[in-house]
Parts: structure tokens; sequence; C-alpha cells
């Protein structure tokens, strides 16, 4: 196996959690961070290079690929200056929050003819990836309807709201790739109700913390996804795709598989805690898929129109629960943008 | 004290299975009348001990002796049954639904009331013990507030397009028990609704005017948000799922199954399928709804389940046709009262 030599921008929680995953990454060999707010003494240990200035990891010719881990607002520039350079790029979700932007970041992507993934790492959860086989081999037939529920287990601070974007194109964003993706099928129209439940400095940030979201796809399907700031008792994931021929569901995952019974209740466990947690094998087999897709020079699994196309439902939604009418999807998009997940 | 006299009234699917319920599970009713409007099967009357047979809905009506009746005649005859019932002075148990608009149900009630007697609807989840359960949690808090509810309501074969036909449509006929259901259990009223149905089933169903598949979302007037999907097949049996979410936690209530074998092999574990049809999934409620009726006519109780549920649940269906039809979400009338959920007057 070719080993292909990485950098990474961003050394915060996820950038350090990608890292990780690459060090112990067969074929990958992580030569350097930069992050200008870290100071690395703690970490990485020696064998990485480290650095205050992103320039370091641009202008380093060995590196092939670079994972943009910074904050949101610099994704689009760093993907872009990676792009230029040459190098691949892998970028957190979402590239931006303005579809312009993104357009503008995949048009240079594009003429740079560099391969560009997109941090869906839900795609690569061993779950959802049995429930996307059962709708590819037809062990369900047609999809008729995908249901997700997808709630946090406490809410952000009323400051990220703010910077967020708001919770459709932050966090549901998530859910409109999972529909995307289980489907293979486009998103036409959208429509969503939204409530501040939860926390009313959410509210007054000018978001929502709870929502239920009814989707019709282009395959005459239809999805809804319900989401919630703050379940009391974990992260609550799953989904269900139902079709002509049945139904597969995913259920919650907990940290041990038990069943307490006493006088009390029969009592399981409380799901995973947060995404860290449930979602923690798909951060290192989305990685995987990425540099293999260098490697054997293919798509990459989760690509810039997927983003784009997630961001452009979530804009949508956005503007359901503001006007109180059902938004189409296609006077969103641009042409051609159109590419089942 | 002598068990109340009873005379069922439609002698259809429905109509033999409340009957043998009353007989068999029910002790405090007597069934002594059955009437249908074609001649009732002898050796199914005699097994039952049920003396009166006949055609003519009189022999309920004019007899003295019977103080309730049980309407599973075809659904468009209900109201003026009731209205005939209730000049006669019984008590009633109508099967949903009552009719397909509010005004009829209105005037059903208005009978009853003037008549001075009970009326119950078949709204029979609400007296399944698991969805009774469900209710008792939010009650004594046990979820905190309401924020979210969810009904996922699937059969397990798509009816026969002449039942499509005169049903009222996947709206009426079907989603109707979830739109009770979310009234039930949350103990709020759907203030606001966005429906959208598919033809993905069945093009027959299409050509038939109705939908096979359906999504309606609700926001309710305690603030909270309601999920409803809906099909009309599964090809794995009755599809019964709820979900109530709120601030505290969650309560589920999962489908049941015939029997609770595993059987796991090289080729996987594997678990009955739900139920095949709601005869089975819910048999107790379907006893317990008439225990329920029967006790509310001896011992002077409200009814669980009322004419103006029924009232309300039309003309949440009729708002989500409209949705559906329009294209557009659809404010409820604030003439939708607010009840209480479970008890009422």
């Amino acid at each position: 196996m070719r080993v292909i030599t990485a950098g990474i921008l961003g050394a915060g929680r996820i950038g350090k959690i990608h890292a990780n995953n690459l060090m112990a990454m067969p074929g990958v060999r992580l030569k350097a961070i930069a992050d200008p707010y870290v100071d690395f003494k703690e970490w990485p240990g020696a064998a990485i290079a480290t650095s205050r200035d992103p320039e370091d990891v641009l202008k380093d010719r060995e590196i092939e690929a670079v994972l943009v881990c910074s904050p949101t607002p610099s994704h689009a520039e760093f993907t872009e200056a990676a792009a230029r350079a040459g190098k691949h790029v892998f970028c957190e979700k979402p590239i931006a929050l303005d579809p312009e932007r993104v357009r503008a970041t995949l048009g240079v992507v594009e003429r740079s003819g560099v391969k560009l993934q997109v941090g869906f790492n839900r795609r690569f959860d061993p779950t959802f990836a049995r429930v996307r086989r059962a709708v590819v081999d037809g062990e369900i037939g047609d999809v008729h309807l995908v249901r997700i529920t997808a709630r946090d287990p406490a809410p952000p601070p009323a400051e990220y709201v703010q910077a967020s974007g708001g919770m459709f194109v932050d966090m549901t964003i998530h859910d409109f790739d999972m529909v995307r993706f289980l489907s293979g099928s486009e998103v036409e129209e959208v429509h969503a109700y939204g409530a501040v439940l939860v926390d009313p400095a959410i509210g007054r940030a000018g978001d929502i913390d709870t929502a239920v979201t009814t989707l019709r796809l282009s395959n005459g399907a239809l999805a809804v996804i319900e989401n919630s700031r703050k379940a009391v008792f974990g992260y609550d994931q799953r989904i269900e795709v139902f079709g002509s021929k049945g139904g597969i569901e995913a259920y919650n995952e907990t940290p041990a598989q038990t069943v307490l019974r006493t006088s009390a209740g029969v009592r399981s466990e409380n799901p995973l805690y947060f995404f860290l947690e449930r979602y923690q094998r798909s951060f290192v087999i989305e990685l995987e898929a990425f540099f293999s897709s260098i490697r054997e020079d293919t798509q990459p699994p989760a690509g810039g129109e997927d983003g784009l196309m997630a961001l452009l439902i979530g804009l949508a939604a956005k503007q359901s629960l503001l006007e109180n009418r059902p938004v189409q999807l296609a006077k969103l998009a641009s042409p051609g943008s159109k590419k089942a997940g | 004290m002598k068990p109340t006299t009873v005379g069922v009234i439609g002698i259809g699917r429905i109509g033999r299975m409340h009957t043998e319920n009353l007989v068999h599970a029910v002790p405090d009713a007597y069934v002594k009348a059955v009437v249908s409007r074609t001649q009732v099967d002898p050796a199914w009357a005699d097994a039952l001990g049920i003396p009166v047979r006949s055609t003519n809905v009189d022999k309920i009506l004019k007899d003295p002796e019977i103080e309730a009746v049980v309407i599973t005649a075809p659904s468009g005859l209900h109201v003026e049954l009731i209205r005939r019932a209730a000049a006669a002075g019984k008590h009633i148990f109508c099967e949903k639904p009552v009719a397909f608009e509010p005004a009829p149900i209105e005037q059903a009630q208005a009978a009853a009331t003037a008549a001075g007697v009970k009326l119950q609807v078949g709204f029979n989840r609400r007296f399944d013990p698991s969805l009774l359960k469900m209710w008792q949690g939010v009650q004594a808090g046990e979820v905190g507030d309401i924020h979210q509810l969810r009904v996922t309501n699937r059969d397990p074969k798509a009816p026969p397009i002449e039942f499509v036909k005169r049903s009222g449509g996947l709206f009426f006929d079907f989603a109707i028990h979830d739109f009770d259901t979310i009234r039930f259990l949350s103990g709020s009223e759907i203030v606001e609704l966005f429906a959208v149905g598919a033809v993905l089933v069945d093009p027959e169903i299409g050509k038939a005017g109705d939908v096979d598949t359906a999504v309606i979302t609700v926001r309710l007037a305690n603030g909270a948000l309601g999920v409803i999907d809906c099909s009309r097949q599964t090809n794995y049996g009755y599809d019964q799922r709820f979900e109530v979410f709120g601030s505290k936690g969650s309560l589920v209530v999962e489908n049941t199954t015939p029997t609770t074998v595993v059987a796991s092999s090289k080729g996987g574990v594997v678990a009955d399928t739900p139920h095949e049809n709601f005869v089975g999934r819910y048999r107790e409620a379907f006893i317990a709804e008439l225990s329920a009726f029967v006790a509310a006519v001896r011992e002077g109780l409200a009814v669980r389940a009322g004419a103006d549920d029924a009232l309300a649940a039309v003309k949440v269906a009729a708002a989500a046709k409209a949705s559906h039809e329009t294209h557009l979400p659809v404010r409820l009338s604030a003439n939708v009262q607010a009840t209480s959920g479970g008890q009422r007057r």
C-alpha cells in the first residue's frame, strides 16, 4: 500500500481526533499539524511537526493531502489554498454557510484537479452503512419513507448557536445528508416546524432547539426528521427506512449491551453520550475511505456536491420555518448540481 | 346487580368481534339482540346465547329492556342510528367514524345530550394497556414537558380498492386514529398541521383519489411538535409505534407480537413479525373500551372517548386533507376545545 503524507489544519477537538486516528492508520504518514491557537506542548509528540502557521502545511511539497479542521469560517479559504497547492482535501462540514462561497470553492477544487471529501462521517458508520446496503440490495424494495430521530444530549451555548448558522445547517445538515445517502434520491421540497422548548436563550439568539422537518424526494418517497438539542437520556440517533418490501431500523448504540432486571424494572443502558462516542468508528472509516480514494484515484464517497446539497436543504428548511410554507429545492440549487448520494 | 342489556346493530367483521367480546369478556353486559341488514348466522348467535336476531333495527330500539346499543353498521348510517337510538333513550357506543364532517357529528352529539344518554366513540387505542400506561406516565410527569410526539401507523396490506373508495380516504379513515392518539397522549389540541401524501403502494389507490403513504407534522397548543407517518402496506404486519419525548425523557411503545420466540441461526436472528392486524394488536383494547362503556352506563361515569373527540379528530383530518391538496400548512380554527386528554365529562 502506497504511503500518503498528510497534514492537518486546525487542532481543536475534531482535528485532534483525526490526528490521533491518522497516527494509527496504515498507509498514511501524518507529517505536520498547524494551528495558530494551540501550543502543542503536551501533544502530539516529537514525531509530528507542529506549527502556528498554516503555510507550513500548505507549502510543504511532501504533503499530498490536507485535512481542514479549523473553525468553520476558514474552511473555504483553507480548502481553496490547499487545492491550489495541488493537495487533496478533506474538509469538515460545512465548507461555508453561504452556498455561493461553497460553489466558488468547489470551482477552485475542480480546476485544481484534486479530490475533495466532506466530513459527513455518518455515511461511514457501520450501522448506517448496513441500512444503506439494505436499500441498495433491494432488501426493503423501493424506498417509501425515511425517518430520522436525531437528538443531542445537551444544547450548545447560545454564543455557539449564534455563529453556527442555526439548527438546520449546523445539526440537521447531517440528517439531510443521511436522507440523500440512504434513499439515493434528491430532496425536492422541504417543510419545517420549529420551536424553542429547551432553552429560551437559544430562542433569543434567533434559533430553535426543537424541529420536525418533512421532505419530499425526487423518487416520490417522503422523509421526516425529528430534532432536539436536548435528550436528557443521551445522544438519540435512530434511523428507519421503510419500503415496498419491508423496513430496516437502526437503534441507538450503548456502551454495553446489558439489560438489568430488578423489582424496579428492566433497565437497558443509556445511549452513548454524544457524537464522539457514538461515531468513533465512523471517523476512522471516513478517513480510510478518503485516503483510499486518493490511492486508487476514485471519487471520494462524500464529495463537495454532497456538502452543497445538504447546505441548500438546510437553508430551505430555514426559509420554510421563517415563511411557514414548503420550499422547493429546485429554486435554490444551481443547474447541474443534482447528483445522488 | 343484573347485567346491562345490550343490542348490537350491524354484524359485519367489527360487529361480530364486539359481540363476541361482550359475551365472553364483559361480564356486566348481556347481549340480548343483534340486528343486521342481512340474516345473522343462527349458529353463531346460538353459540353466543343471543335470543333476538333480526334485520329490523326496531327489534332493538323498541325493546324497553335494552339499555345500550353498539353501532357497528356501515359508516354512512352511524349518525342516523345514533339519533334514533338516542331518541329511544339508549346509551350508545358507536364505531368510528361517526361521520366525515363536523356538522353531523355535532347533531349526533346534540341528540345524545338532549336524550341524556352516553355516547362513546370507538377510539380503541385510548384503552390499549401500553398507550394507557404511556398516558399515565405523561400525566405523572415522567417525560416532563412534552416536546415531541411520534406515531407510526402502518397497515399490513393495502385494503381492497372498493373499501378505499368508500372509506373517506387515508386521512379520515386511517390517520384519524393517529390524530386522536396525539390529542389523547398530549392532552393538547392540534392547532396547525402540514400533510404530504403519496401513492407508492398501489396506483389504483391513487386513481380512486386517495393516497397510501403520508407524513403529517403538527403543532400543538402546548407548543409541542408531532409527527405521524402512515403507510397502507408493510408486508410485515401491523406496525404501531408511539413515542412521547420531553424535557425529562421519553416513553416509547413498541410493536407487540403474537409470540416472543426468537430464532437464531446462521441466517440471522429472527423474531415474530408484529400482529397481523388490528384485531390481534388491540385485542385487550377492544374489550376494555366496551367494559369501560358498560361501566360508564352502569355507574354514570364519563365516557373516555366521546363525540367531542370524534369531532376534533374529524376537523384535524379535514385539515390534513386540505393541506395535502393545497400543499400548504393549515391552521385549525380556535373552536376546537382544549381538553384534559383522558378523562372528560
